[in-house]
C-alpha cells in the first residue's frame, strides 16, 4: 500500500482530478437551481473529505484509475460489478464534498446538527390533544403472565389527570443519580 | 512478589460492568477492572463537526469490523446476515448506544409456560423492578409516567420526558386514530440537567458519541464514581483467558497490554461483562485439560443461543418538513401494540416498534439500504425529498433462541493481540420471518394513516446486531444452563457472567436497562452473600 500524502491532494494527479470531476458532474449536476458536484468539489472540500477520512484515498484512485476510460456511465458500470468499495469510496467522495459546502447546505436548508434547547416544563401537545389519554382509556394490556390474559386492575388510571392525582412519587433517589438502595 | 489478589476481577468496562463495579466498591469490596479500550474524551466526538457523517462510516461506524480499531476484536460473520455490533472503551457500547430505555414485558420472561415455546426465566418481571428503579436512577431517565403497556409502577422515571418532535406527534396522531398503542419512548438521555451531566440538545449524533454528556453512558454515570471509591479500571489490557485452580475456582485472568506483554491480575471472584460475544469468546478460550470445552460449559451451551432482534426499517416520506435530522436517536415515541403473542398471526411473540430520527444528507444522498439510489438531475428532488422529511418505524422482533445461532473460535482470524476471533453462525427463523412481515404491513399502515405518501421497507437490515444476548443463559438446572438464578456459573462458583449473555430468551425490546437491572441484582446478591462466597486459598 502506498503512503498517503501529508496533503491527500498530492496524492490524485491531473488526469484522476479531472476523471473525479467528470464524474462527480454525472452523479449530482446542475440542476434545480442547484450547482453541480463538479463545481462545489475544489481543493478545499475534496482536502475536507481526504482528510476526515484517510482511508477513502485508497479506493479513491482506484476508482479514478485512467484504465477505466473516459467513457463516465462505463466506468459507473465496470465499478459498480467489479469494485463496489471503489465505487463507494467514489461516491462517498462526491456526495461528503458537496454537501458539506456552506452554500449547498444553505440551498437545501439544512443547518447541520444544531444544538435546541429542550423546554421540558412545557406542556407537550400530545398531552393537550388528548392523545395519551386516547391511550389510557383503553386500561393496561400487558399480559399477565399468571393469567396469560390481558391484566385486569380495577383501579388503573384511566387519564392522564387520573394518572397524575395518584402519582408514583418522585424517585426516593433524588435527582443526582446516587442510588441509596 | 504477588500482590494481594482482588476481591473481584470485572472483565469489561461496559453497561453491565460498570454497574457492578460501581456497587461493588459502594460495598467496600477491591474492584479491578480490565478492559480492552480506552477512556475517551467527548469534546472528540464527531457529532458536532462538519465531518460527523464521514467519521461515523469508520472510525465511529457501530461495527467493531468496519472500525477496525487496535482495541477492537475482529469478528468471523460470514455466516450470519447480521453482523454484531459494540464499541469497545470505557463506557463499553453505551458510547455509542442509543440510550432507548424500555423495559423487558411481564410475559417475556414466561414465554415457554405462555406460548409453549424456548424456555422461562428462573426470575421475573417483578423481581427485577427494584432493580429498575435503581437502575433508572444511577442511568438517568426521561419518561412519562403512566404507560398501560406495563404493570403500575411505584416510582417514576427521575425526569421529564424528552420531546418527540414533529415525526413523533405526527405518527402519535396516527396511532391514536388506528386505536393503536403508542408512549413517549423512554430514555437514558437526560431532559433536564441531572447528576452533573447536561440537557439534551437534540443533535441525534447519539451513536456517535455525546458530545454534551447528556446520554448516560457508564464512563459518565458509573466508573468516575466507582474509581473515586478505589476501584482500579486498568484500559488497553485484553483479557486473554481465565484461569482456575485445581479445584475448579477461578483464579483472575490472563491478559495482554497494548506492547503485547502479558499479565496476569490475581482476583478472589471473576466477573464476566464483555457482553454475548466477548464473555462466550472468553469463556471458549480458557478451555483447559479439566474443562477442554470451555470453562463453565459443562452444559454445552456457553456460545449457545445467539440472540440479536431481527430488524426492520419502515421509513414514511410526508410533503411538510419535519427537520427529522433532529431529536434524540435513543426513540421519539414506540408503540407495543402489536407486542404480545396473537397466533392468529402466524406466529408466536412479537416485536417493540420504535420511532427514530432520519439522518443528514450525505446519509439521504448515498444509496439507501434498501438499495435505492438517485444520481443525475433528479438526484437534488430525492434529497429534497427525503432530508428532514421522514418519519422511521424501527421494528425490534423478538428473536427464540436456537443453539444452531452460536459462537465459536476461529481458527484463522486473530486480533492484535493475537487471541482468536469470534465466528458467528446465524440465521433468522421461520418465526421471526413471519414476525417481521406481519409487523411491515402494520408499521406501513401507521404511517399510511400519518399521511406518508411514500414508505420505504428495508427488511433485515446487516447493520443491525446492536442487542447481543443469550450465549450463557440463565437457569435452575446446571444440565441445560451456564449460569444461575444470582448469576453465578453453575461449574465454577466464584465465577458470574453479568452482561447479556444470561438472557433466557431475548423479548422483543432493547435490552439494556433490563441487563443493568440484573447485573445490579447480582451485585446485591453477591454483597449478601459474601461470607458464603467460596474463593481460592
Ligand atoms: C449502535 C448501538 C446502539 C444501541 N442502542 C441501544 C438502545 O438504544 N437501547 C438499548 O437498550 N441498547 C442499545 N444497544 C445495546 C447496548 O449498547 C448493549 O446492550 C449494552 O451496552 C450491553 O452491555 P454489556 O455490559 O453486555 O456490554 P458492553 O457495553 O458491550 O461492554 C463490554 C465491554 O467489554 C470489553 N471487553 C470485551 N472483551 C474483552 C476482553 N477480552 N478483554 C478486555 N475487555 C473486553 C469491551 O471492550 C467492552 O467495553 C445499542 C448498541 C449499539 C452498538
Ligand atoms: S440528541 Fe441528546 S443524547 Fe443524543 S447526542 Fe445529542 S445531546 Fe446527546
Amino acid at each position: 500500500m502506498s503512503a498517503v500524502a501529508a496533503d491527500p491532494l498530492a496524492s490524485l494527479d491531473a488526469g484522476e482530478r479531472a476523471n473525479l470531476s467528470a464524474i462527480a458532474d454525472r452523479l449530482i449536476p446542475a440542476a434545480h437551481g442547484m450547482p453541480s458536484a463538479a463545481d462545489v468539489l475544489g481543493d478545499d472540500r475534496l482536502r475536507f473529505v481526504l482528510n476526515a477520512r484517510p482511508d477513502l484515498v485508497e479506493p479513491l484512485r482506484v476508482a479514478l484509475r485512467s484504465e477505466h476510460g473516459g467513457d463516465v456511465a462505463a466506468r459507473l458500470d465496470i465499478l459498480g460489478r467489479d469494485d463496489p468499495a471503489a465505487l463507494g469510496a467514489l461516491q462517498l467522495v462526491v456526495v461528503a464534498g458537496y454537501y458539506t459546502d456552506g452554500r449547498v447546505r444553505e440551498l437545501i436548508e439544512y443547518p447541520g446538527q444544531v444544538a435546541i434547547e429542550i423546554r421540558s416544563w412545557e406542556y407537550p401537545a400530545y398531552l393537550e390533544e388528548g392523545l395519551i389519554d386516547a391511550v389510557m382509556a383503553r386500561g393496561p394490556t400487558w399480559r399477565d403472565p399468571t393469567t396469560g390474559e390481558r391484566a385486569v386492575i380495577p383501579d388503573a388510571p384511566r387519564t392522564y389527570e387520573e394518572r397524575w392525582s395518584t402519582d408514583a412519587g418522585s424517585p426516593e433517589g433524588g435527582p443526582d443519580g446516587n442510588d441509596r438502595a | 512478589m504477588t500482590a494481594e489478589p482482588a476481591d473481584v476481577l470485572i472483565i469489561g468496562a461496559g453497561a453491565s460492568g460498570g454497574v457492578v463495579a460501581l456497587r461493588l466498591a459502594q460495598a467496600g469490596f477491591k474492584v479491578v477492572c480490565l478492559e480492552q479500550g480506552e477512556w475517551l474524551d467527548r469534546a472528540d466526538y464527531p457529532g458536532d463537526k462538519l465531518d460527523w457523517e464521514l467519521k461515523s462510516r469508520k472510525d465511529w461506524a457501530t461495527s467493531p469490523n468496519v472500525r477496525g480499531l487496535v482495541q477492537d476484536y475482529p469478528i468471523v460473520e460470514d455466516d450470519s446476515p447480521v453482523s454484531p455490533l459494540m464499541y469497545n472503551a470505557v463506557g463499553g457500547s453505551t458510547i455509542i448506544f442509543a440510550g432507548a430505555w424500555p423495559r423487558a414485558l411481564p410475559s417475556d420472561f414466561r414465554v415457554r409456560s405462555l406460548d409453549g415455546v424456548a424456555d422461562d426465566w428462573p426470575i421475573d418481571y417483578f423481581d427485577l423492578l427494584p432493580y429498575f428503579y435503581r437502575t433508572d436512577r444511577q442511568f438517568g431517565v426521561s419518561g412519562l409516567p403512566g404507560d398501560p403497556a406495563y404493570p403500575p409502577d411505584t416510582e417514576d422515571a427521575p425526569m421529564p420526558p424528552l420531546p418527540i418532535g414533529s415525526a413523533g406527534l405526527k405518527v402519535a396522531r396516527a396511532q391514536t386514530k388506528l386505536g393503536w398503542h403508542w408512549w413517549p419512548e423512554f430514555n437514558s438521555i437526560n431532559s433536564t440537567p441531572y447528576d452533573g451531566r447536561r440537557q439534551c440538545v437534540q443533535r441525534s449524533t447519539c451513536q456517535s458519541g455525546c458530545n454534551e454528556g447528556a446520554k448516560a453512558s457508564t464512563d459518565l454515570t458509573h466508573w468516575p464514581k466507582a474509581v473515586a471509591l478505589g476501584a482500579r479500571l486498568v484500559t488497553g489490557a485484553r483479557v486473554r483467558r481465565i484461569e482456575t485452580d485445581a479445584s475448579g475456582l477461578a483464579t483472575g485472568a490472563t491478559w495482554i497490554d497494548r506492547d503485547g506483554t502479558e499479565h496476569f491480575e490475581a482476583a478472589r471472584v471473576v466477573i464476566l461483562a464483555a457482553n454475548a460475544i466477548g464473555t462466550p469468546r472468553l469463556l471458549l478460550l480458557s478451555s483447559s485439560p479439566n474443562h477442554p470445552d470451555g470453562l463453565a460449559n459443562s452444559s454445552g451451551l456457553v456460545g449457545k443461543r445467539l440472540m440479536m432482534h431481527p430488524f426492520a426499517n419502515v421509513g414514511g416520506l410526508f410533503e411538510e418538513p419535519l427537520m427529522s435530522w433532529q431529536g434524540q436517536f435513543g426513540d421519539l415515541i414506540e408503540s407495543l401494540e402489536f407486542y404480545e403473542t396473537d397466533e392468529k398471526r402466524g406466529f408466536v411473540r412479537g416485536a417493540r416498534w420504535g420511532l427514530a430520527p432520519t439522518g443528514g444528507p450525505i446519509n439521504t444522498a448515498l444509496p439507501s439500504r434498501a438499495g435505492e439510489q438517485v444520481w443525475g438531475a433528479d438526484h437534488h428532488g430525492h434529497v429534497r425529498a427525503h432530508l428532514g422529511h421522514g418519519a422511521n418505524w424501527g421494528l425490534f422482533a423478538e428473536d427464540l433462541p436456537d443453539e444452531a445461532n452460536h459462537i465459536t473460535l476461529s481458527t484463522t482470524v486473530a486480533d492484535t493481540s493475537g487471541i482468536a476471533a469470534p465466528e458467528i453462525h446465524y440465521r433468522m427463523s421461520d418465526n421471526s420471518r413471519r414476525m417481521l412481515d406481519f409487523h411491515i404491513e402494520r408499521a406501513k399502515e401507521s404511517l399510511d394513516a400519518a399521511g406518508a405518501y411514500k414508505i420505504e421497507v428495508d427488511r433485515l437490515m446487516r447493520y443491525s446486531g446492536w442487542h447481543l444476548l443469550g450465549t450463557a443463559r440463565m437457569g435452575d438446572d446446571p444440565a441445560v444452563s451456564v449460569v444461575d438464578r444470582w448469576n453465578r456459573a453453575h461449574d465454577v462458583p466464584n465465577l458470574y457472567v453479568v452482561d447479556g449473555s444470561c438472557f433466557v430468551t431475548s423479548s422483543g425490546v432493547n435490552p439494556t436497562s433490563t441487563i443493568v437491572a440484573i447485573a445490579l441484582r447480582a451485585a446485591d446478591h453477591m454483597i449478601e452473600t459474601r461470607f458464603e462466597q467460596r474463593v481460592p486459598v
